[in-house]
């Protein structure tokens, strides 16, 4: 009995996780990362001009 | 993050029963995953973290909302009456509408330890709760929902016929 409500449950669970991606989650995702890239940049300017004639970037 | 996305969505499903509000967590839900990320312990489960803010953000935020706008236990009370066709795909349905009558935590136990095959101490660090709790959830949300689908030992065989049978073998879990 109980393996079949998990079989029933993975069947109607795989149903909803086999569903495409929508472009909603893509683009914030992406959003997400050029927002961290912004940051990552501005700090290594900073780390630039703190240590000038570093040349490990 | 994105391999996990489709789980995530299933599993806000399976808690919110409501897909706008349900991708509504998700994105709550990606957007505090990635602010914290450095709370992330490589090596660890990421999508049991990951499950983890996602039913944190529902109870938190979600799930009061939820019940000031609607009584899904009492919409759905009168639908699944009758007792079942014995059928592949009525009893998919039937599973659903049983699935959905089940509480909050109740249907968060089975999809995590049911579906998603986490263990009982993975379950239990993910809820914050003893694993002996999670245990004895799983157990009455199965005899549950054995009941609201008017299922005995010997119906449970009508389950496993033909149609049923080939679309659980045909569609292994994620």
């Amino acid at each position: 009995m109980n393996q079949q409500i998990d079989d029933n449950l993975r069947r109607v669970y795989s149903d909803a996780s086999s569903e495409p991606v929508p472009e909603r989650f893509t683009k914030l995702l992406e959003q997400l990362r050029q927002q961290e890239q912004g940051a990552r940049a501005e700090d290594q300017d900073e780390d630039h001009r703190a240590a000038s004639g570093d040349d490990d970037h | 993050m994105i391999e996990h996305l489709p789980a995530m969505r299933a599993f806000a499903m399976s808690l919110t029963r409501n897909p706008a509000t349900a991708d509504d967590l998700v994105q709550d839900t990606i957007v505090k995953a990635w602010s914290n990320f450095d709370r992330f312990q490589p090596g660890t489960n990421l999508r049991a973290w990951l499950f983890t803010i996602l039913r944190n953000t529902y109870y938190s935020l979600y799930r009061k909302r939820r019940r000031e706008v609607e009584d899904p236990e009492g919409q759905m009370a009168g639908a699944i009456s009758e007792k079942p066709a014995h059928d592949g795909h009525l009893v998919m349905t039937d599973f659903r509408e049983a699935f959905a009558q089940l509480s909050d935590e109740q249907r968060e136990v089975l999809i995590l330890v049911g579906a998603e095959g986490f263990s009982y101490e993975d379950a239990a660090e993910m809820c914050g709760c003893a694993v002996g709790t999670v245990k004895s959830r799983t157990n009455r949300a199965r005899k549950r929902l054995a009941e609201l689908m008017h299922l005995d030992e010997d119906e449970g065989l009508e389950m496993t016929d033909a149609a049923t049978l080939a679309v659980v073998q045909g569609n292994p879990a994620a």
